[in-house]
């Protein structure tokens, strides 16, 4: 797409490419293809014959067709599975040496990686299209024995943790999707939080999607050791594009005793123009493993980009005592699809779950709330509690809620409730009346509907999150 | 796996050329599928082929009826009967009713009706389906008394599938309360494949409710279709606690305006029973009203599975539906599955859905015992308590005092 064009579509705020010379792998995907990855990363021999064992994998599964939202096939043999800025070759050591034009593209996105990131107590491990390009405030983590840097800087420094982790909470041949990326990952952010640390500012990451027809296929692994604490935070945006891009991340969390991780997300990818061309397909697979007692997983998110979204951040409730929780808000318009969820999975005692999910649907967009909740019967005493509910805006969209439940176990309880409805008017009117125009009255009404996600949301993301919501839902109701 | 059924539409006796070509072609879609497992997403948590294979050495569609004569009436209540023995219609007695006002006969073949969901059961039960009745009620009347179909297998049936289609029309401003009560005196395991199809005319008004006389080794498939006009009013029950296995599969289509239907399920299940209900209420028209509220109580290893799914069409607006289900786990190896589904592209709707699964309150045993009640007895007070609140809209006479006998003696265990 042409500077040009770029400009008089002011739609979409973070719409706007770098030019960054890119160094390509060879286009389609093949052994050669994971061989090249491997090579350029100077990966150890295990690394690529685990990502071989993937590719072999890949060749015998088939792509789901079960979920609701369909997609015209996508050609895996026209995309390229690497592209990294070719500034990396010399990695930079120092924030002046980095490519001023990436800086230029994270201050337009409102990342100031140099100055606001002490004021905001954020390292950032800011990813720029594949490669990681500048980690910040290492030294203050590496004094506490935190690791936090590149998927493969960990793999070359710390192939113990890797080795051991990598592929524990989603295995090689767990489904396609997260299959094609244990092949052809390319980078993505490594945390490792020592005993009894409790991480002192919130871990920050920041995904965009830049070169056109490259598929990004991230891969984070988070382990929080006994006793531990994080926050992490992923943001997304990604600039205006004309074809659909596919973007097959990978986060795996990994919680040992008494450990806690908090996982928040603020998606907001392109979603396609109105009349839904375009788009980034974002076909996530999200899963933390609360492996130790008393340990606690807990995800956040908020998607309002991206053209389809399907995901579902899943906990595995292993330990006794460990507590898995969910919150949602996920919001659509024009002709957005979402599916999206979480799985619950009850295994150890006294477990317990929390799911809140708020779907809002506007347009001709269609909004899905699919989810399990299972207790299996050695979970005794387990509890869960869910709670969905979906905002329709207009009568072009809809809203679905399918969820599955499945209980093993006499001592255990499961609560579901679920509501569908519209924007009461007796609200929008009483808002209008005290002189809010439609729009912000819109606003107002649907931020107080996800009051009880947005809450959970760290300070740095809440601020963010509500405008989001502001933004996407813009021309809905009128 | 090793093939555990054959199915001949050649045993069906009095075919027309026509008639066969047609089964043979639905029988032939039915074997491309096989029964369904639990890679369909309506089959999920009920993999009828593992089932069905687990516990049948041989199935097949050859059988010959015994002419059992005797069956015992029921006594407790004033009612109008049809006799069935084994899907076909033997006798009749409306002692109550004004002969002119209805029409029974044996279901007609020739005319089809589509189903919009076919799964393959559908395909075996058009290739292999006999007898079944055909009830007409006529516009204006209302049945006096209920009437109940004492469906009756025979003692010889053993591992045989048993198809039949029904169809109950109910013209304009009419109104019937229908009992179907199963049962067999066969020992042995066999499958029913049925089709039930209910129309429901301008105004009228269908109670339509479902118990079985005794536990039995009867593994039974039902689909009921039913389609209803304008104000018109359809109350499912579901008690039908004692089966190895049953899946109701309901489509209800509420396609005028002011059309109400439910459906009421309280069942207590033990040993390795296995119970799902699977409905489907279409919302194509505004001004719509469905309610559903399942109870499920288990015990032993028995097995509980609710799919409920509303689907409200674009211009159904003003759609008022509702899902409640509720189990009650008595051990850690019963299961209850849930999906309480909703699918909705009309804006100005109430919908929700609630679904909850768990123990027997402790504190609420402690209390009774605390009064010198005994335990077992606590539990069962509880139980009954639990699923009687689904009879709640039944009026008060003999039927309702009937069904709460029946349901306590299920409770306890027949």
């Amino acid at each position: 797409m042409k500077t040009e064009d770029l400009k008089n579509n002011k739609d979409y705020k973070y719409g706007f490419t770098t030019d960054v010379e890119n160094i390509r792998s060879p286009k389609g995907l093949s052994e050669e293809t994971i061989k090249f990855i491997s090579n350029i990363k100077n990966e150890p021999k295990w690394m690529l014959e685990w990502r071989l064992k993937a590719f072999n994998r890949l060749k015998v599964l088939k792509e789901p067709d079960w979920q609701k939202p369909k997609y015209p096939k996508i050609d895996y043999q026209n995309l390229y599975y690497y592209s990294a800025p070719k500034s990396s070759s010399e990695k930079p050591k120092s924030l002046d040496e980095i490519d001023p034009k990436i800086l230029e593209t994270y201050k337009k996105l409102g990342i100031p990686l140099v100055e606001q990131q002490r004021l905001n107590g954020i390292a950032v491990d800011a990813v720029f299209d594949s490669v990681s390009v500048a980690t910040t405030f290492k030294d203050e983590l590496t004094k506490k024995g935190i690791i936090f840097c590149s998927i493969s800087e960990a793999i070359q420094k710390h192939p113990d943790l890797v080795k051991k982790y990598l592929g524990s909470v989603i295995p090689l041949s767990d489904h396609y999707f997260a299959t094609l990326n244990s092949a052809v990952f390319t980078d993505g952010s490594f945390v490792y939080i020592p005993p009894n640390t409790k991480c002192p500012m919130e871990l920050s990451t920041y995904f965009r999607i830049n070169a056109s027809e490259t598929g990004q296929f991230e891969r984070t692994l988070i382990i929080a050791d006994k006793g531990s604490y994080v926050s992490y935070l992923e943001g997304c945006t990604a600039p205006m594009r004309d074809e659909n891009q596919l973007h097959a991340a990978n986060v795996e969390l990994v919680a040992l005793d008494d450990a806690e991780i908090k996982y928040s997300t603020v998606q907001n990818w392109y979603p396609g123009d109105e009349n839904g061309v375009g788009g980034i397909y974002n076909f996530v697979t999200k899963r933390g493993a609360c492996r130790g007692n008393n340990s606690k997983i807990s995800w956040t998110q908020v998607e309002t980009g991206s053209a389809i979204t399907w995901k579902y951040p899943s906990c595995i409730l292993q330990g006794d005592n460990s507590v898995g929780e969910f919150y949602s808000i996920a919001i659509t318009n024009n002709h957005q699809k979402a599916d999206t969820g979480t799985k619950m999975i009850h295994l150890g005692k006294n477990t317990k779950s929390k799911i809140i999910s708020k779907g809002i649907s506007a347009g001709k967009a269609d909004n899905m709330y699919r989810g399990l909740v299972e207790i299996k019967n050695k979970a005794s005493n387990s509890r869960n509690y869910t709670q969905c509910d979906s905002l329709l805006m207009g009568n072009k969209c809809g809203a679905h809620t399918i969820p599955y439940i499945k209980n093993n176990n006499s001592t255990s309880t499961i609560e579901h409730e679920a509501t569908t409805t519209k924007i009461n008017e007796e609200q929008l009117y009483y808002c209008n009346q005290r002189g809010l125009d439609q729009e912000e009255a819109v606003s107002l009404i649907v931020n107080g509907f996800c009051k009880e996600v947005l809450q959970q949301l760290p300070m740095e993301f809440a601020v963010e999150a509500q405008k989001l919501v502001a933004i996407s839902l813009e021309g809905s109701v009128g | 796996m090793k093939n555990f059924y054959d199915f001949k539409v050649d045993n069906i006796k009095g075919l027309s050329a026509q008639e066969k070509k047609f089964r043979n072609r639905e029988l032939d879609l039915f074997s491309k599928k096989g029964f369904p497992n639990k890679r369909e997403e309506a089959w999920k948590f009920t993999d009828l082929n593992t089932i069905l294979s687990k516990n049948f050495a041989y199935i097949t569609n050859n059988y010959i009826s015994l002419k059992e004569k005797k069956f015992e009436l029921i006594e407790e209540f004033d009612h109008n009967y049809l006799f069935v023995i084994d899907g076909k219609l033997v006798s009749n007695e409306f002692k109550f009713e004004d002969k002119n006002k209805f029409l029974i006969k044996e279901y007609d073949y020739k005319k089809k009706i589509s189903v919009s969901n076919q799964n393959s059961l559908n395909f075996l039960n058009n290739a292999l389906a006999t007898g079944g009745y055909f009830l007409e009620v006529s516009k204006n009347y209302k049945f006096k008394k209920p009437l109940v179909v004492y469906n009756h297998f025979s003692k010889n049936i053993k591992e045989q599938i048993i198809s039949y289609k029904n169809s109950l029309i109910l013209n304009e401003n009419s109104e019937l309360t229908i009992l179907n009560y199963t049962d067999t005196n066969s020992r042995n395991n066999f499958f029913v494949n049925s089709f039930d199809y209910l129309k429901l005319k301008k105004d009228s008004n269908l109670k339509n409710i479902f118990i079985n006389k005794e536990r039995c080794n009867c593994y039974f498939h039902h689909y009921l279709k039913s389609n209803l006009e304008q104000n018109t009013n359809l109350d499912n029950y579901i008690l039908s606690s004692g089966f190895k296995f049953n899946k109701f599969d309901i489509e209800i289509n509420l396609n005028e305006e002011q059309a109400k239907s439910s459906i009421f399920s309280a069942l207590s299940l033990s040993s390795e029973e296995h119970q799902e209900i699977k409905s489907s209420i279409n919302h194509n028209f505004k001004n719509c009203q469905s309610y559903q509220k399942i109870k499920n109580v288990l015990n032993d290893q028995s097995r509980g599975v609710y799919q409920g799914k509303i689907f409200v069409k674009q211009k159904a607006q003003k759609t008022d539906a509702y899902q409640l289900s509720k189990a009650l786990l008595l051990n850690d190896n019963v299961e209850f599955d849930a999906k309480p589904e909703l699918e909705i592209y009309a804006d100005d709707v109430k919908c929700s859905h609630g679904s909850t699964s768990g123990s027997i309150d402790l504190n609420s045993i402690h209390y009774l015992k605390s009064r010198g009640i005994p335990e077992k007895e606590a539990y069962k007070i509880l139980i009954s308590g639990f699923l009687s609140e689904i009879l709640e809209k039944l009026p008060k006479d003999n039927l309702k005092k009937f069904l709460i006998e029946k349901m306590g003696r299920q409770i306890n265990g027949y």
